[in-house]
């Protein structure tokens, strides 16, 4: 696109800067030098994209490589997207605003499942066919990873290849292998047979799904030779040594992260068991101390932010926390860089540490204690009880909070309205210690806000067999809670149970849902976890034509025996694991945290060899 | 301690970025320069930065201050070198002097602008006509906009007589199908008034052919107004 072009767009769209690139630490590279263009692509719009860590790291590994150069997509917004079809022009990437069908690659990063259609209308705004099977030589070859990989069947007709686990070593390994394909003029397929043996790949179209009567999986064959029957997910095995970017790009507009990240750990231990990320991630890795001061001082230096965050599933694990935040606050104190630590567990001790970090600048305060009583704690495994809860709060309001979240799922495995009368009668206890705390000692004006997400069974958790609610139950659930939680000092939010239920059906979806998912993005479904975008009618519409129920894939109970659309797929947890959790689950049984001995998922088996 | 009254410019593909992102990236700018802003107190403190105006999205601008309090003391020439290096294409700092203390603010002393504003024609229009245009334009006894606002949530229009706002309109250039204008307008908490809006106003009431959502404004320098000369807020003394 020439620049003229380019402005004129510019000047019609709200918010133009999501479009121009040229942030500071962008890569700017010439077409001429590189052997390899990669396009990476966050099927969502730019102030949610530019947020994710995951993109930084591999735009900047990708770009470290002299031959490759990766460029940046997004979703354009509405009036992008308009813009684009009236005039003809085919969506451009932020980089070098060429139109997206000239890369080579084009690697979508699948977060969470209410994205898919985006990824259709990033293809089709780029001129690109939707399926995999409909693409020739001339086209990108599409590429996917990220959490959502982990069950990749329900866009297996759409993607290319998929990248599962981290993906720092793969990618250069796949690319590798690319470069000698690339000038040996032969097909595409001959590439996906050269890279099929590759740990952590897995070529979709190298397989052929059976199923019964029923609709069940019946098996899932390979066609070819070098294709494995499990795919394996990659792990990166030392976090000092593995590449991490000093020079992240700084966007201009307000996104919705907008500071800098350093990652401290991956991994997670504590064995909720809704939680698809602590059974993905493991096993735990962390990065060392010095290497996170390092990393923290040259992304300060070379971004400016105001504000640093330790990203992790689990910030208060981090054995070297309180060491490193008060270096932290020491060195950065005075230019008022300001943290953030995500996922903290609110004790009295990360209670102190965060006053300490509340001098710098103000944050404000969560808490998850996810269930509302200690029994249905018990089943997901959360090992908070209501007394830590109170406690923390109590200390909070002392020292000066006044503003608290507090984060509750809805529809958990076994709950009835006991444990939604827990939540209203936790969050009164709240405020009740609120107005215990002398006068002189708390802030005034107290807000308590009250958040349910509903539970959507996700693979790879010991909650995969379970049923989700229906969107009637959850609804009906949310009324209660609504009218339970009238004071003036409680808000009460909940998300659209529609849209839960779209996020079920796809989280434990088949390959038949590639067609149902065309068939609603043809019937203009796109941002789907946008509500003002959402098209539910238009979804259930598509699952209609395609003759498939989308019940059977949130609102069933599966049997252990039943073959599970990603059981290729292998995350280093034992079935057999996640089937005990589910049992101990079933009778409140909690299980330890397995970093004071281990509780045998299974990942030191075949992964890491040895001890975690 | 010290404070710096600095001229930038702002054009090309930042035209696109808002006021507020300006803001952001000028801290972060200068952070990453390792000058020490001062900062003000409290929960959320702010670096002391403050701008001349609000640079609307869209506006390429070869003539924007601001004003930045530091914590040390800095020359001027050391200061714009060492954040020039850390700007981004299309934004950089043309020069920079030590201010003191009470100067006043730079919001409270603007009172006109200088633009180039290049409007596309829907048709053939001949220099004559549009001069003629302005011309019979600028004779009006009153001009006046209606201006609809907001007040208790109600929409309360109010009407403007915007003539004392326009300080010159000439036509600069004239090729068949295009004409670009200089303006010089009011801007300020005293009176502001907007290129677009004159522009809208003018193919309005003179009919001339102009593209209205085409129009592209430059603006070219801020004024401040002593005694009845117009000078620029580095050449004001302090
Ligand atoms: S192998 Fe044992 S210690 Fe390691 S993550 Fe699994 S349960 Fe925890």
């Amino acid at each position: 696109m020439t620049k003229i072009d380019l402005d004129e767009l510019l000047y019609k769209v709200e918010k133009p800067a999501r479009y121009i690139g040229n942030e500071l630490n962008s890569v700017k590279k010439d077409l001429n030098q590189v052997d390899i263009r990669f396009g990476f692509a966050f099927p969502d719009v730019y102030e949610v994209g530019m947020s994710h860590l995951g993109m930084h790291i591999l735009y900047n590994l990708l770009n470290n490589q002299n031959e490759i150069y990766c460029e940046r997509i997004f979703s354009p917004w509405a009036d992008m997207e308009g813009l684009l079809k009236e005039k003809e022009m085919p969506l451009f990437t932020l980089e070098t605003h060429s139109p997206i069908h000239e890369l080579d690659f084009i690697g979508f990063t699948l977060q969470y499942e209410l994205s898919y259609s985006n990824i259709l209308n990033i293809l089709a705004l780029g001129n690109i066919p939707l399926r995999s099977n409909e693409r020739g030589m001339e086209d990108p070859i599409i590429i996917a990873g990220g959490p959502c990989a982990y069950n990749p069947e329900p866009i297996a007709d759409i993607v290319d290849i998929f990248v599962l686990g981290e993906a720092e070593e793969v990618i250069l390994e796949l690319l590798d292998k690319y470069k000698l394909w690339k000038h040996s003029g032969r097909n595409k397929k001959d590439f996906y047979h050269s890279i099929a043996g590759i740990k952590g790949v897995y070529i979709p179209s190298f397989y052929r799904v059976e199923y019964h009567e029923n609709g069940t999986l019946d098996a899932f064959v390979p066609l070819s030779d070098n294709a494995p029957n499990k795919i394996s997910k990659r792990i990166i095995k030392n976090l000092d040594d593995v590449y991490f970017p000093e020079k992240v790009i700084v966007p201009f507009i307000d996104v919705v992260h907008n500071r800098a990240m350093v990652e401290i750990f991956r991994g997670c231990t504590r064995g909720c068991r809704f939680c698809q990320a602590g059974m993905i991630y493991r096993p735990v890795r962390e990065r060392s101390v010095d290497k996170v001061k390092d990393l923290a001082h040259e992304i300060i230096n070379n971004t400016g932010y105001e504000e640093l965050s330790l990203s992790s599933l689990s910030t208060s694990d981090y054995s070297g926390l309180n060491d490193l935040i008060r270096h932290l606050i020491d060195k950065y104190g005075e230019q008022k860089v300001g943290l953030s630590l995500p996922s903290l567990r609110l004790d009295s001790f990360t209670l102190q540490l965060i006053e300490e970090i509340q001098k710098i600048r103000k944050t404000g305060l969560t808490f998850a204690p996810e269930a509302g009583t200690q029994r249905l704690r018990d089943v997901i495994n959360k090992g908070v009880t209501e007394e830590d809860l109170i406690q923390a709060m109590e200390n909070a309001f002392s020292l000066g909070w006044n503003n608290v979240k507090l984060y509750f799922m809805i529809g958990l495995p076994t709950e009835t309205y006991e444990d939604l009368d827990g939540i209203v009668d936790l969050a009164h206890k709240v405020v009740e210690t609120y107005y215990k705390v002398p006068k002189e000692k708390r802030n005034k004006g107290l807000n308590v806000t009250i958040s349910t997400s509903s539970f959507v069974p996700k693979p790879f958790t010991p909650f995969q067999w379970e049923a989700q609610d229906s969107i009637e139950t959850l609804r009906e659930k949310q009324i209660y809670l609504k009218g339970k939680l009238r004071h003036k000092n409680i808000k009460y939010s909940y998300h659209h149970t529609e849209t839960s239920f779209l996020e079920g059906v796809f989280a434990r979806g088949d390959r038949k849902l590639g067609e149902v998912l065309i068939k609603a993005w043809e019937n203009g479904c796109k941002f789907d976890g946008w509500h003002d975008f959402f098209k539910y009618d238009q979804w259930m519409k598509a699952f209609e034509d395609c003759n498939i129920d989308p019940h059977f894939y949130a609102s069933r109970k599966r049997s252990y025996e039943e073959m599970l659309p990603w059981e290729h797929i292998e995350i280093g947890i034992t079935k057999q694991y996640l089937k005990k959790e589910n049992e101990r689950a079933q009778e409140a049984v909690l299980t330890h945290d397995c970093r004071t001995s281990c509780t045998g998922c299974g990942i030191n088996q075949g992964f890491i060899g040895g001890v975690c | 301690m010290s404070k710096l009254r600095v001229k930038f410019v702002k054009n090309d593909l930042m035209k696109f970025i808002s006021h507020l992102d300006l803001l952001r990236l000028m801290e972060r700018a200068l952070r990453r320069a390792d000058i020490k802003l001062s900062f003000s107190q409290g929960f959320n403190p702010h670096p002391k930065i403050s701008f001349a105006t609000a640079v609307p999205i869209g506006l390429s601008s070869e003539g924007e201050y601001m004003d930045v309090e530091l914590d040390e003391e800095l020359k001027p020439d050391s200061f714009v070198d060492r954040v020039n290096r850390q700007l981004p294409e299309g934004i950089k700092i043309i020069s920079a002097k030590n201010i003191e203390a009470k100067t006043p603010a730079l919001m409270a002393i603007v009172d006109a602008s200088s633009y180039i504003v290049s409007c596309p024609l829907e048709n053939d229009t001949t220099q004559n006509t549009i001069e003629v245009a302005i011309k019979d334009f600028m004779d009006l006894e009153e001009i006046i906009i209606h201006k609809v606002s907001k007040k208790n949530g109600r929409n309360v229009t109010k009407e403007i007589d915007i003539k004392g706002f326009i300080y010159k309109m000439e036509l600069l250039e004239h090729s068949g199908r295009s004409i670009i204008f200089k303006l010089m307008l009011a801007t300020g908490s005293k009176g502001n008034l907007k290129p677009e809006v004159l522009i809208e106003k003018f193919i309005h009431d003179m009919e001339v052919p102009i593209i209205l959502d085409q129009v592209r404004v430059h603006r070219l320098e801020l004024y401040t107004l002593v005694g009845d000369t117009l000078i620029t807020p580095l050449e004001i003394n302090g």
